[in-house]
């Protein structure tokens, strides 16, 4: 059985050593890109000879040096006006205006050569303003309640093309720890992605949020209401972050299915405990099929399944205490997820309206070690569904309003219940600058031992530097 | 479904795929995928009944606003050559497709990705792309297909990448392309007499996309409803435009279809400008199915109101 996965690793080895090769070295890209000056330099001297030429033309359009005054018989009747003084004056200044900006151009092609190299960089900054009703330890939130300010991101992004074969981008993100304010930096994407492969194939390697569902894998800053749903908090944790690699698979048929598949290490939070040394079944597995309708023109609906495997989660989370006094210890974690997405987005007038309705709803099916509060154990597996559904309206270019519903059973007892209730309003002041005001109001039954929470939510997000539209926001 | 049939199922569909995957593009016709209905047209016109031409617009879009929908995605995943306007006017969807696409022949300077504004000196590069200008194209303004006479540049580069891709056929292209183009400059002069009485009008338009179609028509561009590239237009930034018009004696407003009515309509009224929508690119109002049938539409549309208030 151990000689599967290995097999699987040389098999994949050989059929990437045939897809073409990583071999074009820094002195190929110096090399192009001198070439390329040189044929910018000899542009400017086709012109500046142009401009001599012309200059020449008009000297020999001067008026002839004055003669002796002939008898006024002798003198023909002149043929036209002769180019007056001034309108050569015009003429050669025209021409030096020629000169000037041809020089302009030549001088605008010499770039400093450090420059030339950078990568395409933009920075996304978030901060939320919130009052929460109810106490930290009331809500179960990671943050306080009152009133809070929280910078949740300063996301440094970087992307550019790594060779003929390949892009790769990373996301350096720094938010601010909810008890001490500090915001520390740590890499939250950095990765390698494939842009040759053979057979529809397309492979990313590195840190990365695996594709999983719908918004699992979208950035805080990206989702269409302020915080990450909470089916996504309490089952992924957050992100669904890995280190590890995905292979994404679009059948070649007319209509488009495509394929994901991921191993890693790590899946969200929190991570693996692997002490020592981590067997096969301690990695993370994960894929997602999706397919997508026109149902008209205007209106489509793109629907997916995916799924998350861990078979060994080598004490994920470490050991959970539970109301009744009972303890337990993730063993195997399991998760189906179902995505649905219907969306009205005229082909006419989309930039000034649309209409979203998203929904995603989860099964958790984790193993769990269980320790009785008597002492005794066993070990089961705990079932757990969960989802959130959110109808989003944009009526103007620069506001969309929108309604978000949730609804959780906690992964570890099910009889543990949240609801929750999210209206909103966006106003994009441009495409980089972006306030919502959101209203949530949460509502847990008596297992849980937590609060009803009112709170009230400003985010505001902007954007500078480069800012690519990716393929999550399609 | 039982487990037997499901496998059944998925080797058949598989199987499908890989003949329909692997079946060489130009034993049959030359796939052409274009970003915009204008390229389409003269994709058509050039490749005759050698390409089979898909847009990803319909003509009614933005042309910053075209969808990013996983449909064209296997249309694009088949293309031998996909061609884009360019100087960045694809940037908010195009990218993504292509990496969606999985095709190496169309990624970005691949043989089969065609610029068409190679060679094309463009209007309006910007000082600086910072963002407090807007949404700017840092090539400069993309929106030259609207000249007639910038168009023949990208009738040329479709031309060069069909003979490059299919040199057999060059005698044929050539032929097309000649007959087309004898076409288009047939018109283009007849437009130039036409649109003789626009010369000097002022107008303004929604979104910077006339400046071409204005420097070709000897019109002049007043402004726009936009306070920028891409930002909606203030208060302040409406009235201080409808003040300027009036001193101006501005007399037209351009609407491009794809942006609401109700402020271009505000300013004509309050102005007193004849409001006219006229299309970006071919299909973008009725009639105007072809790249020739839009500028009759347009120049015919602008000249008419210009009369009509004499």
């Amino acid at each position: 059985m151990k000689r599967v996965p290995v097999s699987i690793l040389i098999f994949g080895v050989s059929v990437l050593s045939t897809a073409p090769g990583f071999a074009q070295t820094l002195e190929d890209r110096i090399k192009i890109l001198e070439d390329a000056l040189k044929k910018q330099e000899e542009t400017i001297r086709e012109q500046k000879a142009l401009i001599e030429e012309l200059k020449t033309e008009m000297k020999q359009m001067q008026p002839p040096a004055p003669q002796a005054a002939a008898p006024p018989s002798e003198i023909p009747p002149p043929a036209g006006p002769a180019p007056t003084a001034s309108a050569l004056d015009q003429m050669q200044e025209k021409v030096q205006q020629l000169e000037d900006k041809v020089g302009e151009v030549v001088e605008a092609q010499k770039k400093d050569v450090v420059g030339i190299f950078n990568p395409a960089i933009g920075l996304v900054t978030e901060t939320i303003f919130s009052y929460r009703s109810k106490g930290q330890q009331q809500t179960g939130s990671d943050r306080l309640g009152g009133w809070d300010v929280n910078l949740r991101t300063a996301e440094l992004n970087l992307a550019g093309s790594v060779d003929p074969y390949a892009r790769a981008y990373a996301v350096i993100n720094a938010s601010a720890d909810a008890a001490t304010g500090e915001a520390t930096a740590s890499v939250e994407e950095a990765a390698i992605q494939t842009t040759s492969l053979p057979w529809n194939l397309t492979l990313k390697a590195g840190r990365f949020f695996g594709e999983f569902g719908r918004l699992a894998y979208i950035h805080d800053h990206e989702l269409p209401f302020v915080n990450r749903p909470l089916v996504l908090d309490e089952y992924i944790g957050g992100e669904s972050r890995t280190d590890g690699a995905q292979l994404n698979y679009l059948f070649p048929i007319p209509h488009y299915v495509s394929l994901t598949a991921g191993v890693g290490d790590g899946f969200g939070s929190p991570q693996n405990n692997p002490g020592n040394f981590r067997g096969f079944g301690g990695l993370n597995f994960w894929g997602r099929a999706s397919t997508y309708f026109d149902l008209t023109p205007d209106v489509s609906f793109e629907p997916g399944v995916s799924f998350l495997w861990n078979p060994t989660t080598l004490d994920r989370g470490g050991v959970l205490v539970q109301p009744d006094g009972s303890t337990l210890t993730e063993r195997e974690r399991r998760l189906l997820g179902t995505d649905l997405y219907l969306r009205y987005y005229p082909l006419r007038n989309n930039q000034f309206q649309s209409l979203t309705w998203g929904t995603e709803f989860l099964y958790s099916d984790n193993l769990y070690d269980v320790t009785a509060p008597d002492g005794s154990m066993s070990r089961n597996f705990i079932g757990s569904y969960g989802l959130y559904s959110y109808l989003a309206y944009k009526f103007h270019r620069q506001w969309t309003a929108g309604f978000l519903f949730q609804w959780l059973q906690n992964a570890q007892n099910k009889h543990d219940q949240t609801f929750s209730y999210s209206p909103y309003i966006t106003w994009a002041l441009s495409h980089w600058n972006q306030l919502r005001l959101q209203y949530t109001y949460t509502t847990h039954n008596a297992v849980s031992g937590l609060r009803d929470d009112n709170a009230v939510y400003l985010q505001w997000a902007w954007i500078i530097g480069s800012h690519a539209h990716g393929w999550q926001e399609r | 479904m039982t487990a037997k049939r499901f496998r059944l199922l998925v080797i058949g569909l598989l199987a499908g795929g890989v003949w329909w995957g692997t079946t060489p593009a130009q034993a049959a016709k030359i796939r052409i995928v274009t970003t915009f209905t204008d390229l389409a047209d003269f994709a058509r016109a050039l490749g005759g009944d050698k390409v089979e031409v898909n847009s990803l617009a319909t003509g009614v879009e933005d042309s910053h606003g075209v969808p990013m929908k996983p449909s064209y995605v296997p249309m694009m995943n088949r293309a031998d050559l996909l061609i884009l306007v360019g100087l960045g006017c694809e940037h908010a969807f195009l990218p993504a497709l292509i990496e969606a696409s999985k095709n190496p022949r169309i990624q970005t300077d691949r043989p089969g990705y065609i610029d068409a504004s190679k060679g094309i000196i463009p209007l309006g590069v910007p000082k600086t792309t910072d963002h407090y200008a807007g949404d700017v194209h840092p090539y400069g303004n993309p929106h030259y297909m609207l000249d007639p006479v910038r168009a023949k540049t990208a009738i040329q580069n479709i031309y060069n990448a069909l003979v490059e891709f299919a040199p057999q056929f060059q005698g044929e292209f050539k032929r097309n392309r000649d007959a087309y183009l004898g076409t288009l400059d047939a018109k283009i002069a007849g437009w130039k007499q036409e649109a003789k009485s626009l010369a000097g009008v002022k107008f303004i338009t929604y979104h910077e996309e006339f400046e071409y179609f204005a420097k070709s028509f000897g019109m002049e561009v007043f402004g726009t409803v936009e306070l920028r590239p891409g930002i909606d237009p203030s208060p302040r930034h409406i009235e201080e435009l409808i003040a300027g018009m009036k001193a101006e004696h501005v007399p037209i407003v351009v609407r491009e279809p794809q942006f609401p009515e109700r402020v271009p309509k505000r300013i004509a009224e309050e102005t007193g400008a004849t409001l006219v929508t006229l299309p970006i690119m071919p299909g973008g109002v009725p009639n105007t199915e072809t790249y020739i049938k839009m500028l009759d539409y347009s120049i015919h549309t602008l000249v008419t109101a210009v009369q009509n208030r004499k």
